[in-house]
């Protein structure tokens, strides 16, 4: 909320200025460096082949950047509601989002891609001749675009479950206030269920930030040329699996370590302000 | 005294097996104080509840002010004209105390941000603590938290205040400074339902008082009237049991 950000400067506690990291505070961030570090002194001492490597991946990172954000973005608002539906009174809304979370945890996310990536077109397809569509007979699979669907609904499932123990730590009472003082169900939950919640929310959502980045490998399994499946072409090139790996490993350890700072930062500022 | 301002009849209320209203007949006029004391148990929250329709009822019909209950379309009408202060205070502890007193005002009554708080900033003045506009929830003391939230509920302009417990959670030093804002409204020709077992207050300010046990009113009376000479035996037994500590 916009108010909560304008009082943060005034607060006692709040030590971070204008958003800028600061290594004191945080120590963990001389992993970043020295990994970082590393990555620089292979490069320095033998282009051929980590820079090479690099190169050749650049494309790779930004598609695991991509393909990581906006999935991540997606199932929060999936779970949102997935979770909405858990605690909802109505049956249908409770019936619906139970089914969802219990049948999409049980299958694991490989499965899931594969699924999507080869019979979404088909279903699509099918129903294109059924009911004489010609766009969607002509449907293509984009690989991107189904790989972030599958990710979405994948994790929206355990946001969903992350979302309702979130909302059941408020006490009932909040929600009870708030209605008594005349605000509709929408009204209380953003304003007073929601902000709260949120603070109990956000370690695990952190979490699922850095774990949905590793997850996202996976994604090379279905044609999208992430990080890892431009490791495995350079690798069937060139034939350095060590020197290869070793890269591509230190990359992802840049990325998921920097995301856990992030995390950490938020969710010091996010206790600060209460 | 005209209409009275909350007509409940008949009210019954179960929650599976319990019956914790068994027809429940009561009418409060525009300015009136009715205490409801009774054993643990007795449905005296529930009926406060049914009140604002925290609660759902089975049987009977509750009318606030001319607005009938029965009708769901009425809730959030209803619960606007009335104000209720909860024994565990239920203040949002992620706002400041001031924020806490002009969210509803600008989300239900959509007043503008400037006369929100210049209500909020005199209602604090009111219960005694203006002082502790930009604190937290968790900053203050259990007494003065139920001062704010005892504002938070008069800021909506509620016609009706219902308390329940009030001081029941609060530490025996802070009791008075509550009750000293109740008594306060009081005065001012609030109507106020309260569920306490704060015999001194509805001695003082009641003007009726009523004694609940198993989901019905046994008897109702006025203060002098219900001290000194109870009709029923239930009664008796009960003011035996709390006036004696
Ligand atoms: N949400 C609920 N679910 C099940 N039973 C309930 C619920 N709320 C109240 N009851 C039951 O209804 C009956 C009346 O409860 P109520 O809270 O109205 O009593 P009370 O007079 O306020 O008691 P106390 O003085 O302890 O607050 C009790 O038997 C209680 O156990
Ligand atoms: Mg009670």
């Amino acid at each position: 909320m916009e108010k909560e950000k304008n009082d943060a400067p005034d607060r006692e506690l709040s030590f971070v200025t204008g958003g800028e990291v600061n290594v004191r505070q945080d120590p963990w961030w001389w992993l970043v460096v020295v990994v970082i570090a590393v990555v620089l002194l292979l490069i320095l001492l033998a282009p051929v082949p980590f820079q090479e490597i690099i190169v050749f991946a650049k494309d790779g990172i930004l598609v695991t950047i991509l393909v990581t954000v906006v999935s991540y973005f997606l199932m929060l608002i999936l779970g949102l509601f997935g979770g909405l539906g858990r605690l909802s009174k109505n049956k249908l809304f409770f019936g619906i989002s139970s089914l969802y979370v219990e049948i999409v945890r049980g299958i694991p996310l490989l499965v899931q891609l594969i699924g999507w990536y080869f019979a979404s077109p088909v279903i699509i397809q099918k129903l294109g001749l059924w009911t004489g569509i010609e766009a969607l007979i002509q449907y293509r699979a984009n690989p991107i675009i189904t790989a972030i669907m599958a990710i979405t609904v994948c994790y929206g499932a355990y946001m969903s479950e992350i979302v309702r123990s979130g909302i059941s730590s408020v006490p009932r009472g909040q929600m009870e206030a708030a209605r008594s003082l005349g605000m509709n169900y929408f009204q209380a939950m953003r304003y007073v269920v929601l902000p709260q919640a949120f603070r109990v929310i956000l370690p695990p959502m952190g979490n699922e930030f850095i774990a949905l980045l590793k997850d996202s490998s996976l994604v090379s399994v279905v044609a999208v040329a992430d990080l890892t499946r431009r490791g495995r072409e350079f690798m069937a090139a060139h034939f350095n699996p060590i020197e290869t790996w070793l890269m591509i490993a230190l990359l992802y350890l840049i990325m998921t370590l920097i995301a856990a700072r992030v995390v950490s930062y938020i969710e010091k500022r996010a206790r600060y302000d209460r | 005294m005209s209409e009275p301002i909350i007509k409940i009849e008949n009210v019954h209320k179960r929650f599976g097996r319990i019956e914790a209203l068994r027809g429940v007949t009561l009418n409060v006029n525009e300015g009136e104080v009715v205490v409801i004391v009774g054993p643990s148990g007795s449905g005296k929250s529930t009926l406060l509840r049914c009140i604002n329709r925290l609660e759902e009822y089975e049987k009977g019909s509750i009318i606030v002010d001319g607005i009938d209950l029965n009708n769901p379309h009425n809730i959030n009408a209803v619960r606007s004209e009335v104000g209720m202060v909860f024994q565990s205070f239920n203040l949002f502890p992620h706002l400041k105390v001031l924020d806490n007193l002009t969210l509803a005002q600008r989300v239900v009554r959509k007043r503008e941000k400037a006369e929100a708080l210049e209500i909020g900033m005199k209602l604090l003045d009111k219960v005694g603590i203006p002082e502790k506009a930009e604190a937290f929830p968790g900053q203050l003391s259990g007494g003065q938290q139920q001062r704010v939230a005892i504002a938070r509920a008069l800021a909506m302009n509620p016609k009706v205040m219902l308390f329940d417990e009030p001081t029941s959670a609060l530490d025996p030093e802070m009791i008075k400074e509550v009750l000293d804002v109740m008594a306060q409204l009081a005065r001012e020709g609030m109507t106020m339902i309260v569920v306490s077992h704060e015999m001194g207050f509805a001695r003082a300010a009641a003007d009726r008082i009523i004694f609940m046990d198993e989901g019905v009113i046994v008897e109702e009376n006025t203060p002098q009237l219900f001290f000194t000479s109870p009709t029923q035996k239930r009664t008796q037994d009960f003011l035996s049991k709390v006036l004696q500590i």
